[in-house]
Formats: C-alpha cells, structure tokens, sequence
C-alpha cells in the first residue's frame, strides 16, 4: 500500500502540472497534448478513485491537499469529460470528497464547494447556450430531455457538411474548409467511443477532400482503430476500408491484434479460427489489392521469424479462404488482376491453385493436382529462371492454398496398396513439407514416402493390423533407422491422413492418437476438423 | 387504475417540490423512498409502454396540469410533463436533487451513494441511473467541443440544429398540450410569447413551420397508439395561432430575415398573404423626398426603402407560385396608382423597376 501511494504522488504531480498547461484545452497544442495523454489520466483517475475511497473526506485533505484544484481542472477540460469513462470516475473522486456531518464551517465550505463541481459536470456549459436553456425551460424541458435530440441534430448536420464535399466537386464555396475538418477530426477523439458519434466517424473516415495530403489527424485514426478493434465502435467495411487504406499503422496494428488473439485462445478449432478471421474484416479489406500485400506481408515475416509455426500457417490459410470468399462475393468480374495481388507468381500457376477442390468433382481432383505440381516443379527446378522468386516463395504461394496439398495427402491414401503412387502426387508433398531441398533430396523423399505407403498398403490387407504397427511403419525408415526429422513430418502427416481416408483406418483412429504424444503438423488441424465434424 | 394514477399524480408533486427550499426538510430516508418511486414508475412506463388504454390514461392524467389558466411563470410544469418524461424521471428526479442547494448534507451523501455506487458489473452499466448520469455529462461535453471547435451556425436558419432542435420541441410540446384541451395550444403560446425572447421565439416559429411533415419517430409512435391524424398537422395549431395574433405575425414579418421569411411564405399561402398585406402596407407610407430622390418614412418604425426592396427581391426569387404571386400584387399595386412608368411616382413602380434591372 506504501509503495503505491509514493509511486502516486509523483504521478499526483506530474497530472497536475499538465492539467494547469492544458486549462480548457482551447489551442491547438493543449488538445493535442490533451488526447495523447487521455488513456492515461484515466488510468490515474481510477488508482485515486481507489485510493480516494478507503479514506474519509478530512483524511483526503490531509493526504492530498490540493486534489480540490486537481479535480476542478480536470473538469474544466471538455476533453477530459468527455472520454470513455473519465466523467465517471471524476465524479466518484468528488464523491469521495463530500463529508456527510460537517463539523465546522470549512467542511462545510468544502462540502459546498463540492457539490458546485458536481453541478458543473452534470450541468456544465450551461451559459454556452443561454437562449435555448431559456426556451426549453418555458417548454417545460430538462437539458436530459433534449440532449440526446441536440447532440444528433448536430451530428447529422456536420455529415451532410462533410458528405456535400462529394458532389459539389469544384464548387470552393460550400466546402468545408480542410482546417475545419481537422479540427472536427481532434474533437471526435475522445468521442469515438459514443454512439451518437458513429454516423460522423464514418463520414470522416470517408471523407476525400481536394488537398493532396492528409487533412485528419493522425491519432483520429488511432482512436478509432482502437475503438474498432475493442468492440467499441460500429463501423461498416467501407469505412475500416478507408480507415487502414489512409493509416498504415493502424492495418499493422489489427493484423497483429488479430494474431495474438489467435495465438492467446488454448485450443484453436478451425471454425474458431474462421469467426475470428471473418470477425475482423480483414479478409474483406484485402480484396483491395495494397490491403492484401501488408497483411501477405506480415503473414509471411510471421512465418520467417516462426520458422514455419503451425498455428501462423492455418491462420494464413483461413485468411486466403476467407479471402478468396470475400473477392467472389464482392462482384463477378474482379476489379484488380490477379498480379496485384500475388505479383510474384506465374498468373496461370494462382490460377489453379485458386480454384476450389469443392468446386471439382473429387474423380477429377488429379488434374489440378497434377498441374500444379508440374507448374511449380518446373519453376522451383529450373535453376535458369530467377524471377519468380527462388522455393520459399513459392513454397509460401503454396502454403496460401494449403487444402492442394492435404488432397495430395489424401488422394495417395485413399488409393493406397491399389496402384503406383503418381509422381507428382509424391513431389508436391515432399516440395510442401520441405521446399529448401535440392533435387536429390527430395528424390531420396519421394522415395521414402512411397515405401511407407506401400508398407502402409501391406499392413492394410494383413491381418494382424494395430495401433502398434501403423506406428511402427510411420517411424521406421526402411532400413530400419529414424528418418530425417523433415521426412518424419511427412509420414507421421501420412499416417494421420491414413486414419482419416484409407479403408478401415477411422477405425484405428483412437488407438493411434493415445500412442502419439509428439504434435502434428499444421495442415492435420484441417484433418482433425474434418474429423470433429464427421464431414468427408 | 385509479391507485396507479394517484401514484404519478404524487409522483409528479414530488418531483415539482424537488427543485424548490423544500428539500431542506429531506433526509436520507426520503430521499430513499422518492428515488424507489421514481424507479417504479419507470418501471410502469417500460411495463405499459405498448398497452395503448393505460398509456392514455396516465398521459390524459399528466396533461392536465396544461389545462390550467394562467400560471405565474413561463413554465407552468414542474412536474412530470407527458409519458416520455416517465421513461426517465428518476434521471430528472436525480438531477434536480443533485442541483438542489438546500437538500442537507446528510441527506446529499446518501443520494451520492445511490447514485454512484462505484465501479460493478462493468455490463449492466447502459440501464443503471449512474451510466445515465455519466452519459449525459459525456453528452453535454460533447456538445460543447462541437461548438466550440468544429460547429458553424448554419446560414440557413431552418436547418441550424439549435434552431431545429428547439422547433422539433416546440411541436411535440404543442401536440400533448393540444390533445388535452382543444384550445390548449393558443393560451399556451401566448403565454410563451409574454415570457420568452421574442426574437429566439420568432425564429423558432419559423423554424418549426419548416420542418418537414413528420418525424419518423413521431410516425412510429403515433402508429403504435393508433393516431394516423397526427401526421402533417404538427404546425397547424402553431400557424393558426400565428395568424391569428396581429402584434406575433407582424413582428414575424418585420424582424426575421427575408430568406426565412420567403421560404415559410413559400411553404404556407396564408403566410404569404399576410406578408404581402404588410408589406404592401408598409410601402404605402414611404413618401418621395424630391431633393434627396430617394422614398422615406415619417416615422421612426417605418420601413426603410432598403429593406422593403430586399424581402420583394428575396419573394421574387422564390418558386413559381409565391414569385407570380408578388409579381402580380406588385403591378396591380402600380395599376391602381396610375400605371406610372416614370420613377418616383409610385413605389411600386420604383419597386419594379429596381427589381428588372437588380435581377
């Protein structure tokens, strides 16, 4: 307790210098400085409430002695009142104050004192508009009766201001002026959070002037991204478009609020990851192509620095299926080529990889399968061709549809034991699971895959078929030594699809879980949804 | 029924005594017991809210208090005024207490202890007294820094949301004090003309008589009570009571501004014969000065030449209707003169001189 209360005071000094340089935050500088600091004055408001209110109204005194000056600017401050929930704990501050038997004449003072200040937040800038206090009182009306109808009547009023920019194009006269806008920009930040608001935060969001540069200030947009990204505000796509087009930091800022959301809940169904994705919006956004390429972006520096995590890739895939869904909705010819949005890949190989499997009858699936592992062998291979981009990229173009290379997976399995393994089946596997190796060792790979599956095909017409040795089969190499740890991968993510696809493996499904303690990779959380659902 | 509208009849009392000296006699336990009344009637607004038989009735109850002849002040209501008001009278109960000088110390902290209990349950914050309180200080706060930053007063009076605001008042509180007492509306207006600014008032009205037809909340509700009658006949009683009180309508016509005046002109013909009456009337006493060559007044409140041409050019710039109207009244004006075409014999002819070669 001791130490709170040093730590405190020193912030107890600190607030009051800046509330006596901001008075009534009426230039420029002091709203400025004024909203950079809001979160945190509230912040301090609420450790004095806490303080405040194990104390009786002299002890206040004797502790802080001047809190009636801190109190009274803070409430001088508009900006101040009208943050999030800063009048509130101002209030229950003053609260704190007020003595209920006061003994002699300076408590009553105080006491009085108080009760003005509490007037004052309650009923403040009463003198502003004297006439209509006048005139809503000979109606018979309390300022809480027609509040809220003023408040919106001038919202609407400045939308239509701001809105009219549009059509009337060159007209110079009714336009409102850029430093107007700005200023209704700074007044809006403390606000964002109010309902009433809403309506003028979008137009301000949409707002196009004719000045090349940005007329809103900056912390606008951070304000209202915080507020979007807590659920604070309600804002339609349209204007987070325009929001993360126009601010830069506030798009990194929702993509990697997006990730820790993600990253922080225990267990990830796909579903989960799906609302989450969709929730967010930013699959709709990146239909705009410079949308798109930052979050691409982020996802791909996610993967480097994970190395590959599992839980970056399902996102990013999500992402792409969320994605691919958002752009076919929006409109049948898409605005952007597809190079804008996948700029350093072959056209014809996005194409392909685009396409959705569901949209294919599954007797059919070998072609796309097939093409797309010639395209890429034939990109990745070719030492000659160095623009587009060398494995990794191609592998992280792959890696966006990664459902091509689950029904790779499956397509082997379901036909294990009956014919040869095609060969670009084997390659686009061994190329998903490690797309650094050189040709050799992807042979050596494609080799290895091939002997577990025909193992896997023996096993499957044998009887004495067990947890045990499906096991067995999927850590062995064939001449009995481990595998390399990239090729265990593999096979382990071979047998998963065996339980899911071959015949009779469902059956071995549980079995086989309990015995593995190690942790899939990525793509199996596809498969293990797959499952969850019953679907096929 | 009966017992229910006792209570708000108490009720109402009540809430007119909270903002008067008699509050010092208050303690704690009172002020209790009216904050659990006021939350019950709330309760009884939310409850019958829909129930249109009920509704009448409590809202018949209430609007009696319009029904009362003279009253001392401008605001004869200090108690509940209409239904609406029910829906959140524990606000206004609280509110008037909180301002209230005379309400004892005791009895104050125990109110802030009702009112503010602290930091709780962070959802139910939207239905509780305490959100309410905050938010209309939030709301008030924020109205301030729009007028004080980024807020203009519109040029175009009628759409300036001060004045709108204050004429969609106006209305509202014309209905109810219409639908109690046929002839409440007039006595009720008259008696704001005494006590209030004439020239806020004034324009108000002019405001209020160019709002449009209906509100969309008003339809709602009036749908739902099942009163089709109300819509479009908002400012009927208003204009009725306009025209009908010689000293209101000429203070209308010569202090507002000739752009609002043409426009209400525009939207309500009897205005526009009255205003067209004035002015042909003010016109006819200007006389010609030979040596200055210019028309002028007698008297001090005549209306100067300037002005009189300024209100025909801004009519002459109104819609078909009204301009044809003030065309035609300007060249019979002229006709009955004598038909000059030479300057400074007839005003009207000056008049319509002025306005060919000013258009």
């Amino acid at each position: 307790m001791a130490q709170d209360s040093v730590g405190l005071s020193s912030d107890y000094q600190f607030w009051i210098q800046k509330l006596s340089v901001w008075k009534q935050a009426s230039t420029l500088e002091t709203q400025q400085d004024t909203c950079l600091y809001l979160p945190q004055f509230q912040e301090f408001l609420r450790q004095m409430y806490e303080a405040l209110k194990e104390m009786d109204s002299n002890t206040v005194i004797e502790r802080f002695p001047t809190i009636g000056q801190l109190l009274a600017k803070a409430c001088r401050n508009p900006f101040i009142l009208a943050y999030d929930e800063s009048q509130k704990i101002l209030i229950w501050c003053l609260c704190c104050l007020i003595n209920k038997d006061p003994q002699n004449s300076g408590e009553s003072q105080l006491n009085s004192w108080t009760r003005g200040l509490l007037s004052h937040i309650l009923a403040a800038f009463r003198s502003d508009i004297k006439e209509v206090d006048l005139f809503t009182q000979g109606l018979g009306y309390a300022p809480a009766d027609y509040y809220p109808g003023l408040l919106k009547n001038m919202v609407l009023s400045l939308v239509s201001e701001l809105r009219e920019n549009h059509l009337n194009g060159f007209n110079t006269q009714s336009r409102m002026a850029p430093e107007r806008v700005r200023s209704l920009s700074r007044v809006c930040v403390p606000l964002v959070t109010l309902p009433d608001f809403e309506p003028l935060v979008e137009a301000l969001l949409t707002y196009h002037g004719q000045e090349p540069q940005e007329v809103l200030w900056p912390e606008f947009f951070g304000a209202v991204n915080e507020a979007f990204l807590l659920k604070k505000i309600c804002l339609p796509v349209s204007a987070v478009l325009c929001l993360w087009l126009r601010h830069l930091p506030s798009l990194e800022k929702a993509v990697l609020h997006l990730f820790e959301k993600l990253v922080s809940s225990e267990r990830n169904c796909l579903r989960r990851i799906e609302c989450f994705m969709k929730d967010s919006l930013l699959p709709e956004a990146a239909c705009h192509p410079a949308i798109f390429r930052v979050v691409d972006e982020m996802f791909r520096y996610a993967l480097l620095e994970t190395e590959g995590a599992p839980e970056v890739l399902a996102a990013m895939q999500v992402f792409t299926r969320c994605f691919v869904e958002a752009l076919e909705k929006e409109n049948q010819q898409p605005k952007f080529a597809l190079k804008t949005y996948f700029p350093y890949a072959s056209p014809s190989l996005v194409m392909v990889l685009l396409q959705r499997p569901k949209d294919i009858p599954q007797g059919l699936w070998h072609r796309p399968l097939k093409r797309i592992s010639e395209m890429l062998k034939e990109i990745v291979e070719d030492e000659t061709q160095g623009s587009s981009g060398g494995p990794f990229e191609n592998w992280f173009l792959l890696a966006h549809f990664g459902g091509w290379a689950d029904i790779a997976a499956e397509q082997l399995l379901t036909s294990v034991g009956d014919a040869e393994p095609p060969e670009a089946l084997l390659w686009l596997l061994a190329f998903s699971s490690s797309p650094g190796d050189g040709p050799q060792q992807r042979a050596q790979t494609m080799v290895e895959v091939k002997a577990v599956l025909s193992h896997l095909g023996r096993l499957l017409r044998s009887p004495t078929l067990s947890a045990g040795n499906l096991l067995a089969a999927a850590e062995e190499s064939r001449e009995g030594d481990p595998r390399p740890p990239a090729c265990q991968q593999l096979t382990r993510r071979l047998l998963l699809n065996f339980l899911l696809w071959a015949p009779g493996g469902r059956a071995m499904a549980r079995d086989v879980i309990t015995l593995v303690s190690l942790p899939f990779p990525a793509s199996c959380l596809s498969l293990t949804a797959q499952v969850e659902d019953g679907a096929d | 029924m009966d017992s229910l509208l006792q209570q708000l009849e108490r009720f109402s009392e009540v809430l007119a005594v909270s903002r008067t000296t008699h509050v010092s006699t208050w303690d704690a336990a009172t002020v209790r017991r009216a904050l659990q009344w006021a939350r019950y009637l709330r309760h009884v607004h939310r409850r019958f809210g829909r129930h249109a038989r009920i509704r009448k009735a409590l809202e018949r109850r209430l609007q009696n208090q319009w029904k009362q002849e003279g009253g001392s002040g401008p605001a004869p209501a200090l108690g509940l005024t209409n239904f609406q008001a029910l829906g959140h009278c524990d606000l206004l109960l609280s509110l008037r207490l909180l301002a209230n000088r005379a309400l004892g110390d005791a009895a104050f902290h125990y109110l802030l202890q009702e009112l503010f209990p602290g930091p709780g349950v962070p959802g139910a914050e939207e239905g509780t007294l305490q959100g309410s309180l905050a938010l209309l200080a939030r709301r008030r706060a924020a109205v301030h820094m729009l007028r004080s930053s980024a807020y203009r007063e519109n040029p175009v009076l009628q759409e300036d949301s001060l004045m709108k605001t204050q004429a969609e008042l106006l209305l509202e509180r014309l209905q109810e004090v219409g639908e109690a007492h046929a002839e409440g509306p007039g006595r009720f207006l008259s008696r704001l003309w005494e006590h209030l600014p004439h020239n806020n008032f004034l324009k108000v009205t002019a405001a209020a008589l160019l709002l449009p037809p209906s509100s969309p909340r008003h339809q709602e509700e009036e749908s739902e009570l099942g009163n089709p009658r109300r819509a479009g006949e908002r400012g009927r009683e208003l204009l009725h009571w306009l025209l009908g009180k010689s000293e209101v309508i000429v203070a209308f016509c010569r202090n507002l501004p000739a752009g609002l005046l043409t426009s209400v002109a525009g939207r309500h013909p009897e205005v526009s014969r009255v205003y067209l009456g004035l002015l042909t009337d003010w016109g006819r006493h200007l006389h010609y000065d030979l040596q200055k060559g210019i028309w002028i007044g007698t008297e001090s409140q005549d209306v100067p030449w300037e002005e009189l041409y300024g209100r025909f050019q801004s009519l002459c710039q109104a819609p078909p209707p009204l301009k044809d109207e003030v065309l035609t009244t300007l060249k019979s004006c002229k006709a009955q003169d004598g038909d000059f075409e030479v300057p400074g014999l007839s005003i009207w002819t000056d008049l319509l001189l002025a306005l060919e070669s000013g258009a």
